[in-house]
């Protein structure tokens, strides 16, 4: 039953993430990756992680990805063009390096498949509860999440630099 | 295994993720097309550390994805805002036409 709901769940990040690569519209794009995302959480239910998969609903598919809805919205830019620049064979050459690369990446994970070791410590619901990860934030982990939140005031203060009007100052090439 | 579901799929799930995101970063034109697929090779990443931490029985997966996510949600923040800060200076987000840097 798990592995039904996981396998279905795959299905759908799978086919939304590829729509979300062939879509030619960047909104279109968005609303799919929002798709793939929700159904990405639902695996993450089944690998034991409710709390990261309710991060992943509000953080990912709620924050992060309202936000470039948004910034495409302000920017209103449209459809890609179909253009052709540079040879063909450019695009070739990539088609052969992403199939050679997915090609090494399933190999990779196939052996480390088989060389991981299987055991299963622990019991697999209380792996993923919020109180046992708090645990684990607020205990070994406290100085690495006392740094995230340094880098989150700080990609905070970039932005607001980096997307503010320059109107009072020179403009500095 | 993770239940009943087998570690393997999780990591081909994961992989065939890694792999369609690559191919929206290297195919795509749009500059915001292209960081969606960067967030997508995230998120695989994130369902491989998933898959192997549960296979392990461990919580320290999970720890990293949490971090993963913080900092993603950093990186998204300030790459959109350099975004906007482009398309305010050459008016587009087409990479092809970027070409400040080239010479």
């Amino acid at each position: 039953m798990d592995r039904l709901v996981f396998e279905a769940a795959a299905a759908v990040t799978i086919v939304f993430a590829a729509l979300m690569v062939l879509s030619r519209n960047p909104v279109h794009s968005v609303l799919s990756l929002v798709v793939a995302f929700f159904s990405l959480a639902i695996c993450y239910v089944l690998l034991f992680a409710p709390f990261i998969a309710v991060i992943q609903v509000i953080v990912y598919a709620g924050a992060i990805l309202v936000l470039f809805l948004f910034v495409l919205m302000l920017l209103n830019v449209g459809r890609e063009r179909p253009e052709k620049t540079g040879h063909p064979i450019q695009t070739l050459l990539s088609g052969v390096g992403i199939v050679l690369f997915a090609g090494f990446l399933l190999s990779t994970l196939r052996q480390s498949v088989t060389s991981a070791p299987r055991a299963l410590a622990g019991e697999p619901n209380v792996l993923g509860k919020p109180e046992a990860l708090a645990r684990e934030f607020f205990g070994g982990y406290l100085l690495h999440f006392e740094a995230v939140s340094v880098l989150l005031l700080a990609a905070l203060v970039g932005a607001f630099v980096l997307a503010r009007r320059e109107s009072h100052r020179e403009p500095r090439g | 295994m993770i239940g009943t579901i087998p570690l393997a799929e999780v990591l081909i799930v994961s992989g065939a993720l890694f792999c369609i995101g690559l191919c929206g970063a290297l195919l795509r034109r749009n500059a915001i097309q292209i960081f969606l697929s960067i967030e997508l090779m995230m998120n695989s990443a994130n369902l491989a550390l998933l898959g192997y931490g549960a296979s392990l029985g461990t919580r320290e997966g999970q720890v990293v994805v949490f971090f993963v996510i913080a900092i993603a949600a950093a990186e998204a923040a300030v790459g959109l805002a350099i975004f906007v800060a482009l398309f305010r200076h050459t008016e587009t987000i087409d990479v092809n036409r970027i070409n400040l840097l080239k010479w």
